[in-house]
């Protein structure tokens, strides 16, 4: 560690989850001994995960007093928006870290369905529930000892900037623990930071770029498969053996380490700013690629894409121009 | 950034938009629009007082976006464009709201019209206020044309350039010039020998000095764009390079196989024989049957392969007019044999062919109609001590009864389908095929001859099966539009074209294979995909296809068409 660093007031981070599945912040404990880096330079002032500090801790906080938040997760309830405007104004720089603040992420994928749909789901039809009475949660409830609350489930899925002003996005599923620190030491070395709103920690270019398998303009799909049902010879581009691999709709950034693991990327970067919705371009590009004239067969040939929305739209559904599945509402 | 200075323009188109639409309600909702300085309404805006106001306008109020709200695009974006030109403005700086045919013309609510109006322009004015300004360019045309196919057509589109003193390259696949043309005998209707017709031409073509013929050669794939194309070519000897402005393409036909139709027996009944071995026979001046015999029951069956919808759809238009050819001489050649037509449908058009109809029914010759739906005459062996080598069987469709024919030879009147190759050499010149993979023209219409690729043209049966008269009227026709583009010197060529943005394509090369204009291709230095812009049509086909957005089709940018749906849909708001 340079003296310059060494000497500078400690930076005051955050970090926070809003609807997540908890690996963006074990994504920032994989930072093993670099951790004593991060904590020689900041001082964690919130972690739920790690700290015992109070939401009225922060609430107490001065406006603008913690200089760095990474807010991970959806927005999915009244409580993550709650936390996603306090953390806002308590904070200079707020980060939307991981996939499901960036862009929604794999909660998003539940506005293919509402509320309501929702909680009959998983209140009543599910295969593990039994509810006769028809519970479900509501925000408030009065017992002897006073009113209970729970935070609102809202019907839609919001990514972190659809509800408060964001300065940096840094995408992954989670995001890859190497670029957080990069990131991380750039706001600590006072590096110069690109323009508010910019994604950090991955690039301009789709994943084929560093991808290192063999490709050719020869993309022609007669059948379209899944990892389990090909050899893969570990070597031809995903989509020329007619598997689905997002990586020419996904930034690079990650290393590439699904493709280096022989699995298609899933697009959990996201897509390049030139793309508005990662989903309908890929859709577009791979309807270029199935080798078929012949109206039958091209329904055929695209029936075999298994899950296509949860395939095309895995982490970026609210983020995207399409945000949701339409839903009649009875008027 | 420049401050965008938009000015809106409400055609009333006399009564046709202002009956239906409030205009002068829409000019001053449409000034509330941010960026709009100006808006009017004017009874005809294409007029000279309607331009000359949209000119002063520029200049006065220096807008530097213009939106017409009129008719559609299709009619007045050019005027409008030059007019914009005249006033200093790029043309691209425009553009235009259809509220004539989409809204006025087609609606009976002056409300709701009016409302729709209001959006159409608001998307205009949003995606206008995207607009960049484009050059337009131009290439110098190369004087020389490449033909392919030396059939009747293109020896006729070759010697027609090449006596107006341009060069003229002749490539024809077979070893001889003529096609299918060089194998007839005599012609309908007039029965004039073919080979007295063709064989000058052929040495006209052959001692032309302008005209270089490449018989049965190799040659590489074209390269480049109108006015510019380039290929290599070998026939037995070293290889030359052409360079060439046009390409007319006269590929020509070829005569569908009747093995696949059972009823008829081709290929195992030997005297059942084919239109071109008909013509064979005739050009040899004797017709016999396989042991040798002249035949003395003769039948001739029309739409072999054609207006079915087995086999090919379309009907191959000249097999009714040779049938009558082939009974025609037939009778004269063999008076006493018995002669049957078996048609489904006769379709004699044409200068004559009519009056060759009707003088052949006085010849002695017998007329059966039968309906290709309820099925197919059915020609088998006969029986040992039969007459005949064979018996037809069929339904009669006038008289209604089942009826046998004897038969000693049956000519089948194949229907003319494209070539085998037809979608190599649409994929060589960057053309199109139709579902019976014919080559497609410009426009069925009005633009019979040319094609979607500028530069390409399509002459002959390779377009569509038709007679030697119209095969040559193409061949002149496309000519006359080669010469004309070389007179020009100097082409105009797409502005709107697709723009790869190096720094965003990651290589994944998507675009190659969609592009029908084969105008991207792969840098491998760089890893990215390069458009040709000299070959692009702007057709957007890339852009679409285009995962990551690094395609960029000029004038239909995804900013631009956003904005637009956007204004569309949120009329009632600001949406800019
Ligand atoms: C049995 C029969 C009888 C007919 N009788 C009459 C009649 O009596 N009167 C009448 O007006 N019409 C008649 N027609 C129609 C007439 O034959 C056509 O209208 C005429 O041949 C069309 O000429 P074309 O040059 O367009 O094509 P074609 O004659 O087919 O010539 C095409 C040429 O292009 C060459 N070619 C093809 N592909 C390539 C390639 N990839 N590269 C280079 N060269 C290539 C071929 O080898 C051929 O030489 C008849 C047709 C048939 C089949
Ligand atoms: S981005 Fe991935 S790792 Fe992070 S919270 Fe969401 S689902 Fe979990
Ligand atoms: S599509 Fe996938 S496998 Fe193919 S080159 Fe791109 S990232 Fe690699
Ligand atoms: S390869 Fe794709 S899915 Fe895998 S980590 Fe990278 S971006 Fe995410
Ligand atoms: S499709 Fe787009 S990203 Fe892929 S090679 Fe073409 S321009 Fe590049
Ligand atoms: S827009 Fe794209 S696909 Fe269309 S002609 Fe141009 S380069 Fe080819």
């Amino acid at each position: 560690m340079s003296k310059e660093t060494k000497n500078k007031p400690k930076l005051k981070l955050a970090i926070y989850w809003g609807a997540a599945c908890g690996g963006c912040c074990i994504s920032v404990l994989d930072v093993h001994e670099k951790l004593f880096d991060v904590v020689a330079v900041a001082d964690l002032v919130f972690w739920p995960i790690a700290l015992d500090v109070k939401y009225a801790d922060v609430e107490a906080m001065e406006n603008g007093f913690i200089d760095v938040t990474l807010y991970n997760g959806a927005v999915r309830n009244s409580e993550n928006e709650h936390m996603a405007k306090l953390l806002r104004q308590k904070s200079k720089i707020l980060i939307a870290y991981g996939s499901c603040a960036h862009l929604g992420g794999i909660p998003g994928l539940a506005n293919f369905h509402n509320k309501e749909e929702i909680f009959e789901r998983v209140y009543h039809t599910s295969e593990s529930t039994v509810n006769k009475e028809r519970v479900e949660p509501v925000t408030s409830y009065k017992v002897a000892e006073g009113t209970l609350s729970l935070p609102e489930f809202f019907n839609d899925v919001r990514a972190l900037d659809q509800v408060v002003d964001v300065d940096y996005y840094l995408p992954g599923c989670p995001p890859q623990t190497e670029r957080f620190v990069e990131v991380f030491m750039a706001i600590v070395t006072n590096a110069s930071l690109p323009p508010n709103g910019s994604v950090v920690g991955a690039t301009e270019k789709a994943q084929c770029d560093e991808c290192q398998r063999k490709k050719t303009d020869n993309k022609r799909i007669k059948q379209f498969k899944r990892l389990v049902e090909v050899i893969d010879d570990g070597e031809t581009c995903f989509l020329e053996q007619g598997i689905i691999c997002m990586g020419p709709a996904t930034r690079s950034g990650c290393g590439y380490r699904c493709i280096e693991g022989n699995s298609p990327c899933q697009g959990c970067y996201g897509p390049p700013s030139t793309s508005p919705d990662p989903g309908a371009k890929m859709m577009s590009a791979i309807a270029t690629m199935i080798d078929s004239n012949d109206p039958d067969e091209i329904i055929k040939i695209v029936e075999q894409i298994e899950d296509p929305a949860g395939t095309f739209y895995r982490f970026s559904l609210p983020g995207s121009i399409l945000r949701r599945k339409l839903i009649e509402t009875q008027t | 950034m420049e401050e965008k200075r938009i000015g809106v323009y409400i055609c009333w188109c006399g009564s046709n938009i202002a009956k239906m639409i409030d205009v002068g309600r829409i000019a001053k909702e449409t000034q509330k629009f941010s960026n709009v300085v100006m808006a009017r309404d004017y009874k005809y805006m294409c007029s000279d007082p309607g331009q000359e106001t949209l000119i002063s306008d520029i200049k006065k109020y220096k807008l530097n976006r213009i939106v017409v709200a009129a008719c559609s695009p299709r009619l007045h974006e050019p005027t409008f464009r030059k007019a914009l030109e005249q006033a200093g403005m790029n043309p691209y700086l425009f553009q235009m709201a259809n509220i004539r045919e989409q809204d006025s013309w087609v609606h009976i609510d002056r409300e709701y019209a009016t409302l729709k109006a209001l959006s159409l322009i608001k998307a205009a004015v949003s995606r206008v206020y995207h607009h960049k300004p484009l050059e337009k360019r131009s290439v110098e045309v190369n004087p020389a044309t490449l033909i392919i196919g030396g059939g009747i057509s293109g020896i006729s589109a070759a010697l027609e350039i090449a006596n107006a003193g341009k060069q003229v390259y002749l490539v024809e696949k077979s070893d001889a010039l003529g096609g299918i043309t060089a194998r007839l005998d005599l012609s309908f209707p007039f029965l004039e020998s073919v080979r007295q017709m063709l064989k000058p031409k052929i040495q006209q073509v052959q001692a032309h000095k302008l005209i270089d013929v490449f018989l049965n050669p190799t040659f590489e794939d074209i390269t480049g764009y109108v006015g510019n194309f380039k290929s290599k070519i070998r026939q037995n000897g070293p290889e030359k390079e052409l360079l060439f402005g046009n390409i007319i393409v006269a590929t020509g036909l070829q005569a569908f196989n009747p093995e696949v139709i059972p009823e008829y027996g081709y290929g195992k009944l030997p005297d059942v024989i084919t239109s071109l071995e008909m013509e064979e026979m005739l050009m040899r001046g004797n017709v016999i049957t396989s042991n040798g015999k002249e035949p003395e029951n003769i039948a001739i069956i029309h739409c072999v392969g054609s207006r079915n919808s087995k086999y090919h759809p379309y009907c191959s238009r000249t097999c009714c007019s040779t049938a009558l050819k082939y009974a025609n001489q037939l009778r004269s050649m063999l008076p006493d044999s018995n002669i049957y037509e078996l048609y489904a449908d006769m379709r004699t058009f044409g200068k004559g062919c009519e009056e060759f109809y009707s003088d052949s029914s006085r010849r002695k010759i017998l007329f059966l109609m039968f309906d290709q739906e309820e099925g197919l005459p059915n020609i088998s062996k006969a029986p040992q001590n039969d007459s005949s080598e064979m018996i037809i069987n069929m339904h009669e469709k006038l008289s209604g009864e089942e009826i046998e024919i004897p038969a000693d030879m049956v000519i089948l009147m194949t229907a003319m389908e494209a070539q085998n190759d037809a979608k190599d050499i649409a994929r060589l010149t960057g053309i199109s095929l139709c579902s019976n993979d014919f080559y497609i023209e410009k426009h069925p219409k009005l633009d019979p001859v040319a094609t979607t690729t500028d530069g390409v043209y399509i002459v002959g049966t390779c377009q569509s099966p038709k007679d030697i008269v119209e095969s040559i009227a193409q061949a002149k026709a496309a000519a006359a539009r080669v010469l004309a583009s070389i007179a020009v010197v100097n082409m105009e060529v797409e502005v709107t074209t697709a723009h790869v943005n190096e720094d965003v394509c990651c290589g994944c090369q998507t675009c190659i294979m969609v592009c029908p204009y084969t105008a991207i291709h792969f840098d491998e230095e760089k890893k990215v995909s390069v458009v040709n812009e000299a070959l692009c049509k702007g057709c957007g086909t890339c852009g679409s296809t285009c995962p990551t957005g690094a395609i960029e089709s000029r004038h239909f940018t995804d900013i631009q068409i956003l904005s637009q749906i956007e204004g569309l849909l949120k009329s009632e708001k600001e949406s800019i």
